[in-house]
């Protein structure tokens, strides 16, 4: 016991004296805020330029046209017909952000207009635009929406829920939650196991290749002592270096949901017993995954071959963590719970939807410890083999 | 005097890949590093272990210092057998050979007190231990320097110095003034008669016969795997120099195992 301390506190040592290693864990965890914050902050501008008011210049502007675009907030400059040269002049030097143009009498041509017939070309609007400037590359992409839609509106034959805006029945809360099931699990998974990996490749194949694991065993350890404490500290850091990165997607979501206040994603809907069970899954799901790449990392002879080793189990893990987001809700048999990996993704959807049974987890959480004892009992087996250890 | 370490038909074989043989240019699939290889060392002396390169030296201590298991044979060192209590083996030995490698992250400083932990020697004898070997061999003045900053001497220095935290009545050092200057080469073999003199009994290969002929009470000759000669070294040297009875039994065995 006292060894696995001492090999545990080595480890620690290692990891939190190192500057380099401490920055490439924390530095994931940063690219992901600034990434997904970054792709947010982008869907939100296309979807809605808010508080910019657009500048529309219109020829002819029909009053059923003015009054569409003015439900969405545009409001159109109404200008006459000998006034286009200038109003193309001040949109080339970024005075406005769209110039319009309808034939004359446009409501009466659309409603003339056949299309059974389809006698003579439909009634044509000109669009001015720059796309090189974002507001008037906008403006126009919206405006061609709202007329398409005004146009489908115009052969309307039927409506789906005209005047009921409220017709999504779900709670904040559980479109928080659907969304977050879906993709926390599939992420925290996959960032939990490349933590792993990068530390155990590090701590387990990185030791072997430089031959100071070779000195650690010439010493009185006990192998499976060695086995122990290197998982155990693997564990330890993987599990904060997941947190780091939890906490920043945990973060960046509402920023990557759209405009950060709006309150699609309200990480406040878990009760401290779901993140109670939620840190024990994590705690013992690493433990698996640091035993399966400490197996992994042990048989590699170099650090690029364990890199290439490991690849298959980097697969199979995001397989499984995909697993998480389909399959519609997850299996409500143990039986499911106590696959390793699968059954701790299951577990994790099952916390963030809300929608889980404590035995299961319980289930999950006793199958991953039971797995770790048996990779721990290999990865001694394997520290004990000259084979493994010693050959060239 | 009594025998403190019996090494009994020590046998070890390494099958070689394809790769292998092609580097060594051989067709043979195994090769035997250590052939039936027995010699006794006493309470209290240097046995020294001479032969040439790849004559199965390093092996031979690999297989007492329990890193890899014996096909055929055993030791008992102090009493515990090398092939059925291992751990305890490692527990009595200090083992040096340069396979073995300090993490570069570290300073000398931490990695004795880490190695003192492991051996489980109380902190107050450690601190003090600490504070002679460093003194001696120089250590205190790059204690606090990581081991990749020092240099091959200083990184053999303090390899030699950990490998001993706990004090070991038996020590196998594998050709330890490899790599030294001849300053820090006295270093060490100054060290290991005074080990000598505290009653601690060693053991070290070498393929330098001076070192042979100043340090061991006995040496054995291993040629290809075979201890073909063992004895004191007065026995050994009584009618030729050192270096002729080598060459005598080079050429008598050398060209059969070939
Ligand atoms: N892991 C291994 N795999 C294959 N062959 C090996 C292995 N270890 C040692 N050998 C072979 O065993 C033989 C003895 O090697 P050993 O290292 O014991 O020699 P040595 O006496 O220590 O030589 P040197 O003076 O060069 O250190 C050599 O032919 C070597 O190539
Ligand atoms: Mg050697």
């Amino acid at each position: 016991m006292k060894n696995i301390i001492t090999i545990m506190s080595k480890e620690f040592t290692r990891f939190f004296t190192d500057k380099r290693m401490v920055l490439m864990t924390i530095l994931p965890a940063v690219l992901i805020y600034v990434v997904y914050t970054f792709m947010g902050t982008m869907m939100a501008r296309v979807v809605l330029p808010d508080e910019y008011a657009t500048r529309v210049f219109a020829v002819n502007a029909p009053a059923s046209i003015t009054q569409v675009l003015q439900a969405a907030d545009i409001r159109i400059e109404n200008i006459g017909a000998n006034e286009t040269p200038e109003a193309k002049e001040r949109l080339i030097n970024k005075e406005a952000d769209l110039l319009m143009i309808f034939p004359a009498d446009f409501d009466a041509l659309v409603e003339v207009y056949d299309l059974q017939t389809a006698a003579g070309p439909a009634p044509n609007i000109e669009m001015y635009f720059l796309s090189t400037e974002p507001n008037s590359a906008t403006a126009y992409h919206q405006i061609t929406a709202i007329l398409d839609l005004y146009e489908t509106s115009l052969v309307n034959k039927f409506d789906i829920n005209r005047d009921n805006t409220n017709a999504d029945l779900a709670t904040a809360e559980d479109v928080a939650a659907s969304i977050i099931s879906m993709i926390m699990p599939m992420l925290l998974f996959i960032f939990l196991f490349s933590g792993c990996m990068g530390l155990a490749l590090e701590s387990i194949t990185g030791e072997k290749e430089r031959g100071t694991l070779a000195t650690l065993l010439v010493s009185p350890l006990k192998r499976s002592e060695l086995a122990i404490g290197k998982i155990l500290s693997l564990a330890v850091l993987s599990f904060l270096s997941g947190l780091v990165t939890a906490i920043a997607t945990i973060l960046a979501l509402p920023n990557l949901m759209g405009g950060g206040t709006d309150g699609m994603v309200d990480v406040n809907i878990y009760s401290i017993t779901d993140y109670i069970l939620l840190a024990l899954i994590i705690l013992t799901v690493l433990l698996v995954m640091v035993a399966m790449v400490s197996i992994v990392s042990a048989f590699a002879k170099t650090l690029k071959e364990a890199g290439q080793a490991t690849m298959p189990l980097m697969i199979v893990v995001m397989l499984v963590g995909v697993s998480g987001m389909f399959g519609g809700g997850v299996p409500t048999e143990p039986f499911y719970y106590m696959i390793p990996l699968y059954g701790s993704v299951q577990s994790m959807s099952g916390i963030f939807s809300l929608e889980y049974s404590t035995v299961n987890i319980i289930v999950a959480c006793i199958s991953n410890l039971v797995f770790a004892c048996i990779g721990g009992y290999i990865l001694t087996k394997m520290f004990n083999s000259e084979k493994v250890m010693f050959s060239k | 005097m009594n025998v403190i370490l019996k090494a009994d038909g020590l046998t070890k074989t390494f099958s070689l890949s394809a790769k292998q043989q092609k580097l060594q240019n051989t067709k043979k699939k195994v090769i035997t590093a250590a052939d039936h290889v027995s010699f006794e060392a006493y309470n209290g002396e240097i046995f020294g272990l001479l032969g040439p390169n790849g004559a199965g030296k390093t092996t031979t201590l690999r297989m007492l210092a329990t890193i890899i298991k014996a096909d055929e044979g055993d030791a008992v060192v102090d009493g515990s057998s090398i092939k059925s209590e291992p751990d305890t083996v490692r527990s009595k030995i200090g083992f040096l050979t340069s396979e073995l490698k300090l993490e570069d992250f570290f300073t000398p400083n931490y990695l004795f007190d880490f190695f003192s932990k492991i051996h489980h020697i109380d902190p107050v004898t450690s601190q003090e231990r600490k504070r002679k070997l460093f003194e001696k061999f120089g250590i205190d003045k790059f204690a606090e320097v990581k081991v990749a900053n020092l240099s091959t001497g200083m990184k053999q220095k303090t390899s030699l110095v950990v490998s001993i935290v706990h004090d070991p009545n038996i020590i196998i050092f594998d050709e330890p003034t490899n790599g030294l200057d001849v300053i820090t080469a006295k270093v060490v073999t100054d060290f290991l008669l005074e080990l000598k003199e505290q009653g601690k009994t060693i053991i070290l290969s070498t393929h330098i016969f001076s070192l042979v002929e100043k340090l061991c009470d006995r040496a054995g000759i291993i040629i290809d795997g075979k201890m073909v000669a063992c004895d004191t070294l007065a026995n050994l040297t009584a009618e030729k120099p050192l270096e002729d009875i080598f060459f005598d039994l080079y050429s008598e065995n050398a060209g059969g195992a070939e």
